[in-house]
């Protein structure tokens, strides 16, 4: 039985390629406004995971429920989510206003409320100056909000966000953390995060599921014991990461070497 | 580069002719000099009947070019999504993309007696396969992770067609054009004179060169000239900068 403020459920969710399986089996939920971090080493299945509860692409069993609707059954209805890609994927001959009016569009938000709502969203992101701007005057970073902006814009049951921050540099991506954690608390958007960096999701997560190497279970449904707000240089942030490695070294087959690599 | 300047550098390519013109009118017995072709362009340009047979071979370029386009649209879709269709139409598309202009003219001259839609069809015949090879690549190439984007967001088919693939693959669309648009100059002066037709640059052209009016076979190439550069420079650019003025 779900709790009720249950936006997503994954009940023994495994995807194969052929004869190859990427994910054994998986079951989680999420609930509403709920911060969950995917953290697996390469190779372990978190793009199928990503896809799977996207609606891209049906997993060989189990089942994905997102806010009561069971996806990938011939009625079920389209699953309302944000994504934040890896690369930003924003359309380079829309301005940023135009990238974002297509997502509404596709949406049932009324097309009067359009304007205000792209004006709110890219204030709350800071980037309201380059509304009417193409996509290649931004920055990295920048070009990233927008695409933040683009997942918040449609009021989503859930965001997926896909190492968003990996092709940025340090600065930009320590600033964009900091905002992310502040943008979800002020929205209450429910987020699922994969990263490959455990100090990035000890930092912005309610609870961190640790997944093993492919075909991957999950090893771990870690909850992350630090109140908000965090300091990304926090010792505590540090400990629970150092502890987090610890867990991890024997199911992800570790040495010294790729320990320190994965800090 | 200012445009002042690059308009600076522009004319004086063109007028960099007028030596090679002069030379070649001194050397030879049959090219008219410079100033005399200059002389006689005011009344050419005056006369009703040259602007009579532009506008008919404009109107064939432009209805040969129009049909090998939405051909070329067709085909090119065609055989994105069917693996028997790009069996099929590959050879059609291979055998046109090879077939010479002249050989196409006398063909579509023949066929079609030297009518109005024998010109067009010409035009269209050699024009489609440029299309449909430059449109099939672009396809090919289409970004599997904007299909992706359009799926997460629910675009509908058209929004997607509308929003991100006809954007994506514009810049094949326009190199395609281009190409196929320069050659529809070049087949249809070929296709007027092959098929004796009684109006067009082509007619007109070839009744100057028959009579040695070398005078008016000048003037007809400077006007084929400035006709091409004019649709080069002031459609296709123009339009190709508004299209992809997100580049900066």
């Amino acid at each position: 039985m779900s709790a009720p403020d249950t936006v997503l459920k994954v009940a023994d969710l495994g995807v194969s390629y052929g004869a190859a399986t990427a994910i054994s089996r998986l079951d989680f939920e999420i609930r509403r406004g709920e911060f969950v971090a995917i953290l697996g080493p390469s190779g372990c299945g978190k793009s199928s995971l990503l896809n799977a509860i996207s609606g891209l692409m049906a997993p060989s069993r189990g089942r994905v429920v997102v806010d009561g609707d069971e996806l990938y059954l011939p009625r079920s209805r389209d699953p309302r989510l944000g994504y934040v890609f890896q690369a930003h994927r924003l359309l380079p001959w829309r301005t940023v206003k135009q990238n974002l009016e297509i997502v509404l569009a596709a949406s049932d938000v009324p097309r009067e409320t359009w304007d205000a709502r792209i004006d709110e969203i890219l204030g709350i992101l800071h980037i309201a100056q380059f509304r009417d701007s193409w996509p290649m005057r931004l920055s990295g970073g920048q070009r990233q909000r927008v695409s933040i902006a683009r997942a918040l814009l449609v009021d989503p049951s859930y965001i997926l966000m896909d190492e968003p921050l990996s092709t940025l540099d340090e600065v930009t991506a320590r600033s964009l953390r900091q905002e992310l954690t502040g943008i979800c608390q002020r929205t209450g958007a429910t987020v699922v995060f994969v990263t490959h960096s455990i100090r990035e999701a000890v930092y912005l997560a309610d609870r961190i599921l640790i997944l093993t190497r492919g075909p991957s279970t999950i090893f771990e449904d870690y909850r992350v014991p630090i109140e908000r707000p965090r300091d990304y240089d926090d010792a505590r942030i540090a400990e629970v990461e150092a502890d987090i490695i610890r867990r991890i070294q024997a199911p992800w087959g570790l040495g010294p070497a790729e320990e320190r690599q994965s800090a | 580069m200012r445009i002042a300047e690059k308009r600076a550098w522009s004319v004086s390519a063109l007028l960099l002719l007028l030596p090679a013109w002069w030379i070649a009118h001194r050397s030879t017995t049959f090219i008219a000099s410079p100033a005399e072709v200059f002389v006689h362009l005011p009344g050419f340009l005056a006369d009703p009947g040259t602007w009579l047979n532009i506008g008919v071979t404009l109107w064939r370029v432009a209805a040969g070019l129009a049909l090998g386009v939405a051909a070329g649209f067709f085909a090119a879709f065609a055989m994105r999504h069917s693996r028997l269709l790009r069996e099929v139409l590959g050879y059609y598309v291979t055998g046109a993309l090879r077939t010479p202009s002249a050989i196409a003219a006398i063909l579509a001259v023949a066929i079609f007696r030297g009518s109005e839609a024998g010109y067009i069809a010409v035009v269209a015949f050699i024009t489609f396969p440029y299309m449909a090879v430059g449109l099939r690549d672009g396809l090919e190439s289409a970004d599997r992770e904007l299909d992706e984007l359009a799926q997460i967001y629910h675009l509908g088919l058209w929004p997607q067609i509308r929003h991100i693939t006809a954007p994506f693959v514009a810049p094949f669309i326009f190199s395609a054009l281009r190409n196929a648009h320069a050659l529809a100059w070049k087949v249809i002066v070929v296709a007027e004179i092959f098929g004796a037709a009684r109006t067009g640059f082509g007619a007109a052209f070839e009744h100057a060169w028959n009579y040695m009016l070398m005078v008016e076979v000048h003037l007809w190439l400077l006007v084929f000239m400035a006709i091409v550069l004019l649709a080069e420079y002031g459609v296709i650019r123009r339009l190709e900068t508004f299209v992809f003025r997100w580049r900066g």
